[in-house]
């Protein structure tokens, strides 16, 4: 179906934006689509990378791995010149890269990565993300050697276009040049570079355009509101565009809160016990945060610190500290954090208690923002959410266990009432009739001990299933698996039961050849036994077929009885604990079927009810041929 | 011997009310004992001709009493066990334990045990010469075999493993006892050759290989061969 170039694979070039999710995500969706294999490249381009955003990156690449990319990396001076290679080593059928907005049109026409890949040659094709948020970061902060040269030179290059206005009422034509300069400056080296611009575009225009020229010129009054306005329009851009570069700072900062917190909220959806929550939270924490934390848990008078060793100098006992962190709840903010010692302690609460306290060493989110303390909680709130949802997990279960015993213990109760007192109440009154004064024709006598010898056998043969299977259940029963004929499980079973109830009208088939197989002797023999009385008690005197073949991994097993089947509601549950049949007659407590499962489960094999053709019920069961077979003995015959 | 001295070595009260009568009944002289200590003092100063062991006592496993009697004395032992000592069974009787009785057992079936465990024990292990099992015919002077008077052709192999199951003399076999035995020291890990040999031999001296009535299987333990006088024998 695929055409050969399909199987090529498609690069995603990462970076540490904050949009790297989209990256990961488009380039996910194409593989599918395309299904092509996938891999997430990044470009290291020498030591110039911030060691926050190295453990950036790290976060992506795990997150691509997750979803089936392959990892690879490359040292390149530039990021066209590293993807051009990964693209050749790769031969990528195409190539996902973002591109920010902040390039200038200049590096639109020809200077961003992706064009320079196209002017490579590659026959990649290429999926460029837009950003939509992010714009330059850069802050006004200080006004470097190359910013000063650059606005010196825009600033040259708007008074030589001023130049060419014509002298006279020029002011209204000059004002724009120079305000496009100076809004220029502001936006691209910063506010206070831009408030310069703007005192230099007025001292310029006085010297230099104003006549007579390369004269103070202050005594105009026209270039005093000149000034006015220069000035005016400057801090207006510049207060615009700071606002806006906040709000973009922002938007990148939420994205990578949301992105860190879905990532740890996926992480901990997955954790199964309070460790794995603590090993998780504790890793993100340290990606994200740069700080070390661990999650405390009450125990007793102390506490468990999960995950790692025990630091817990300084700490003060379960009821005060929770009590303490109480408080804060009580102040209307239940994540306030709490400085206890050299640490900062946040309570977990989900939605009804504490589930434990998250510490996190203080002197790394001493100077955090005001923001990414929110997110701080935020991380806490999940926490807690997640050992919150263990903890209801675990009660559901308890309380299922507890159920499903308490079920058991009164069907137990239920079968024993009836089936252990009815034979004990014929032996009791049998023994004790015997016992009467007088005599007892000798008829009656051996009515009365046959009934004994009878009930007593049946109580046997009860609690034996009873004990059998409980042995079973629990796992008390260690199969013992050889490899054997089966044949010879029949044989003894066939044998126990014909010296008990007489000749049996049993139809044997087996193949001449049959496998050895390996199961546990005794226990197929109850298997056996057990199908075979069924079938005998449901249907006295009919012929029973018995059937085995082998194919290499299962042994298969029918026995088909001609009874009177089992309604297809009932051919699940019939080998439930004390299931009988609507409607069936005495003997039997419904353990026999429930033992046969409980066997055949205890190998690996399964057993099921299924109509038969002609009436009846067929029993199919099959047993796994794990393992190889032993060696025959040499010579055979 | 006209009166055999059986010693029963069995905690459990209504076991010992059921089994001395039943036993003094066929004119056994019988001894009891409750305990393991007792028991093994008994033995020492009585020299019964059988045991009846429990398997569960309540000083010491019934293991440890069978290889204190088995230090000192021949006598054949019958081992009696419950239901969930199915090993421990199987270990008493490679340690040299003659039989055993599952618990619940009828007087019928320990009696025939009984027999068969007393009939060869005087003398010691000289075995009859000729055996059989309803139509099967094992001669083990001349070496023949007939199934219903018609001559069987065995292998070498088939043959003594028949004839180490007929020399039991109707006495249950475990696999590690017949392996040693056919196969010699080293085979007793092999229990698989052992099945597919006596599923040749069964297909050879039995009339329906499915429903054997001479050969019998004794599930996880081993297999017995089944001489006339016990039981009804339906061949």
């Amino acid at each position: 179906m695929d055409t050969p170039a399909d199987s090529r694979p498609i690069l995603v070039a990462l970076g540490s934006e904050a949009h790297a999710l989209r990256l990961i995500q488009a380039g996910f969706l194409l593989a599918r689509e395309r299904s092509a294999p996938w891999i997430a490249a990044f470009v290291d381009r020498g030591p110039g990378t911030a060691a926050e955003d190295a453990e950036q990156i790290q976060v992506w690449l795990q997150e691509a791995q997750r979803l089936g990319a392959t990892l690879q990396r490359v040292e390149a001076p530039t990021l066209a010149q590293g993807l051009a290679e990964l693209c050749r080593r790769n031969r990528a059928q195409a190539l996902v890269l973002g591109r920010s907005r902040d390039r200038w049109p200049w590096a639109r026409l020809g200077h961003s990565t992706a064009d320079e890949l196209q002017r490579r040659g590659l026959d990649t094709e290429l999926v460029v993300l837009e950003d939509r948020h992010e714009l330059s970061a850069q802050d006004g902060g200080s006004i470097d050697f190359s910013a000063m040269v650059g606005a010196l030179l825009v600033l040259a290059a708007a008074t030589g276009l001023a130049w060419l206005v014509p002298r006279e009422g020029s002011l209204a034509l000059v004002l724009p040049v120079y305000l496009l300069g100076v809004t220029f400056i502001s936006h691209r080296w910063g506010a206070r570079l831009g408030v310069l611009a703007a005192v230099m575009s007025v001292l310029l225009y006085n010297f230099l355009l104003e006549t007579p020229r390369f004269q103070r010129a202050a005594n105009h009054w026209p270039n005093l509101l000149f000034f006015l306005l220069m000035l005016f329009a400057a801090q207006l851009v510049v207060g615009l565009l700071r606002r806006l570069r906040q709000q973009a700072q922002v938007v990148k900062r939420r994205e990578l809160h949301t992105a860190s917190l879905y990532l740890l909220g996926r992480a901990l959806a997955r954790s199964l016990t309070r460790e794995e929550i603590a090993r998780t939270a504790a890793e993100h924490i340290r990606r994200v945060f740069k700080a070390e934390a661990a999650l405390l848990f009450p125990e007793g008078e102390g506490w468990t610190v999960l995950p790692g060793p025990a630091v817990l100098e300084g700490l003060p006992s379960p009821p005060d500290l929770l009590v303490r962190l109480a408080e804060g709840e009580r102040l209307g903010d239940p994540l306030e954090p709490l400085p206890v010692g050299e640490a900062t302690c946040l309570s977990l609460t989900g939605t009804d208690r504490s589930e434990g306290v998250l510490r996190i060493s203080t002197e790394a989110v001493q100077g955090l923002p005001p923001r990414t303390w929110e997110l701080l909680k935020a991380f806490a709130v999940q926490i807690a959410l997640a050992l919150e949802r263990l903890r209801w997990l675990e009660e559901a279960r308890r309380a299922q266990v507890q159920n499903e015993t308490e079920r058991m213990r009164s069907t137990l109760l239920g079968a024993i009432g009836h089936d252990l007192r009815t034979p004990l109440a014929a032996i009791h009154g049998a023994a004790s009739s015997l016992l009467l004064p007088g005599e007892v024709p000798e008829s009656t006598r051996r009515d009365l001990l046959a009934m004994i010898q009878d009930e007593s056998e049946r109580l046997a043969h009860l609690l034996g299933n009873l004990l059998d299977l409980t042995r079973l259940e629990s796992g008390a029963v260690q199969v013992q698996k050889e490899w054997q004929p089966l044949e010879e499980v029949l044989g003894s079973a066939l044998g126990r039961l014909e010296r008990r109830l007489g000749a049996l009208p049993v139809e044997v088939e087996l193949p001449e050849q049959l496998a050895l197989a390996p199961f546990d002797a005794a226990l197929l023999e109850q298997v056996l036994l057990n199908l075979l009385a069924n079938a005998q008690r449901h249907a006295p005197g009919k012929a029973v077929s018995l059937r085995a073949w082998s194919d290499h991994a299962w042994l298969h097993l029918e026995v088909a009885d001609r009874g009177p089947g089992i309604p297809e509601a009932f051919r699940e549950r019939v080998f439930d604990k004390f299931f009988r049949l609507p409607g069936a007659g005495e003997g039997g407590v419904g353990l026999g079927l429930a033992i046969c499962k409980a066997i055949m489960q205890a190998h690996g094999g399964t057993i099921e009810a299924q109509e038969r053709a002609g009436g009846g019920t067929t029993f199919c069961l099959a047993l796994p041929m794990d393992g190889l077979p032993p060696v025959a003995p040499e010579g055979g015959l | 011997m006209n009166q055999p001295l059986i010693l029963l070595i069995e905690d459990e009260e209504p076991l010992r009310r059921f089994l001395v009568p039943t036993l003094t009944g066929q004119s056994y002289q019988v001894l009891c004992a409750a305990t393991a200590t007792e028991g093994l003092a008994l033995a020492r100063s009585h020299n019964p001709d059988l045991v009846l062991l429990d398997l569960g006592l309540p000083d010491l496993d019934g293991m440890a009493v069978l290889r204190e009697l088995r230090a000192w004395s021949r006598k054949p032992v019958v081992i009696l066990s419950a239901r969930n000592q199915e090993k421990d069974k199987v270990r008493a009787l490679d340690l040299g334990a003659d039989d055993y009785l599952a618990k619940p057992f009828g007087a019928a079936e320990l009696l025939a045990r009984l027999r068969v465990a007393l009939r060869h024990s005087i003398p010691a292990e000289v075995p009859r010469p000729v055996l059989t099992s309803g139509s099967l015919r094992v001669d083990l002077e001349s070496r023949e075999v007939t199934q219903a008077g018609v001559p069987v052709k065995l292998s070498a192999m088939e043959y003594r493993l028949l004839e180490a199951l007929a020399r039991r003399n109707g006495k249950v076999a475990t696999h590690a006892q017949l392996l040693a035995e056919v196969w010699g020291p080293g085979g007793e890990g092999n229990t698989h050759y052992l099945r597919i040999y006596m599923g040749m031999l069964r297909r050879k001296v039995e009339p329906d290989s499915a429903r054997p009535c001479h050969l019998l299987t004794e599930p996880n333990v081993g297999y017995r061969l089944n001489l006339d006088r016990e039981g009804p024998g339906p061949g």
